[in-house]
């Protein structure tokens, strides 16, 4: 093995984010992956610092019902903030962040549209926090795979065959996350 | 005979003062939001209220020194100060307590909880 070559592309070091997940690297040699049914993935980078991150959420399951009561934004706000603390602990600033927005999809037509639910929340919390979605491939019928350069800012957003497309269950919450009151 | 409880939350995220406000004003809470610790304090001096709720991740003032800010003044000694945050980490909560919070709450919120939370404190 020689230590002078160029790195190979095997050199990558890929992760996987999972349902209910959110990272974020400056690591040039990093790049986040995810596939996507009805689930929504935010990437942000802020150019300046670069540094970029990505979360993968589900507002609701497949097969919920349609009603709106039952989109639990809680967990969405959840996981957006959860992201952009720790953008800005890596340096970036808020008001530099660009968004792209992945997922979304309607996969089976029997269910609720929680797919474009899900990207409903992620485009109206991205305008209320006031961050610029500069690209998004939401909604359709298929499932897509994500692969983001978080030190880069580049994404590479595919097709893939609904069998690729992760179980999307509401109940891969981190165990930690309940809302629990602990009084000094 | 009851007064209304009045509550102030101190978020930064527009999404999450939203949440807030729902969970809250829909119990009958009256509740007042800034965005960041100094436009709390703002309001704060301009009005009386019974329950601070603020996050700790915030620019310009964060969680922290608003509660130290308002633990030095007379006024807000007793106030009750319930932290609402993403952080899970002991040594952040044992820093907030230090700095005289009344209580610790993680994100996400469960509405139930908080609002219980807000009847236990609020005197």
């Amino acid at each position: 093995m020689s230590y002078e070559s160029p790195p190979p592309v095997s050199a990558i070091t890929r992760i996987n984010i999972l349902q209910g997940q959110a990272r974020v690297s400056a690591g040039p040699r990093v790049e986040f992956s995810t596939v996507l049914g009805s689930c929504v993935a935010t990437c942000l980078f802020d150019p300046e610092v670069e540094v970029g991150g990505m979360n993968h959420f589900l507002l609701a399951e497949p097969g919920a019902s349609v009603a709106a009561a039952d989109i639990d934004e809680h967990y969405g706000v959840y996981l957006m903030e959860v992201l952009i603390n720790e953008m800005l602990a890596h340096g970036a600033a808020k008001q530099r962040l660009r968004a792209h927005l992945y997922g979304g999809a309607n996969l089976n037509s029997h269910f609720a549209r929680i797919g474009t639910a899900n990207g409903e929340f992620a485009r109206q919390f991205l305008a209320r926090e006031r961050i610029a979605i500069v690209r998004e491939d939401l909604g359709g019928t298929q499932a897509r795979r994500v692969d983001f350069r978080p030190a880069r800012g580049q994404v590479r957003c595919r097709i893939v065959p609904e069998t690729m497309a992760p179980d999307e269950r509401l109940d891969t919450r981190p165990a930690r996350a309940t809302g629990d009151v602990e009084l000094f | 005979m009851d007064k209304t409880t009045r509550i102030l939350t101190v978020d930064d995220s527009a999404s999450m003062r939203a949440l807030l406000n729902h969970a809250l004003t829909s119990q009958g809470f009256d509740v007042a939001q800034a965005e960041d610790g100094e436009v709390a304090l703002e309001w704060l001096a301009l009005n009386e209220v019974d329950v601070v709720i603020t996050d700790i991740n915030m620019p310009r003032l964060d969680g922290f020194g608003l509660i130290e800010r308002l633990r030095q003044g007379s006024r807000h000694r007793d106030r009750p100060i319930l932290v609402l945050t993403t952080e899970s980490s002991e040594e952040k909560k044992a820093r907030a307590r230090s700095a005289g919070a009344t209580g610790w709450i993680v994100k996400p919120f469960d509405p139930e909880k908080l609002v219980a939370a807000v009847r236990r404190v609020a005197h």
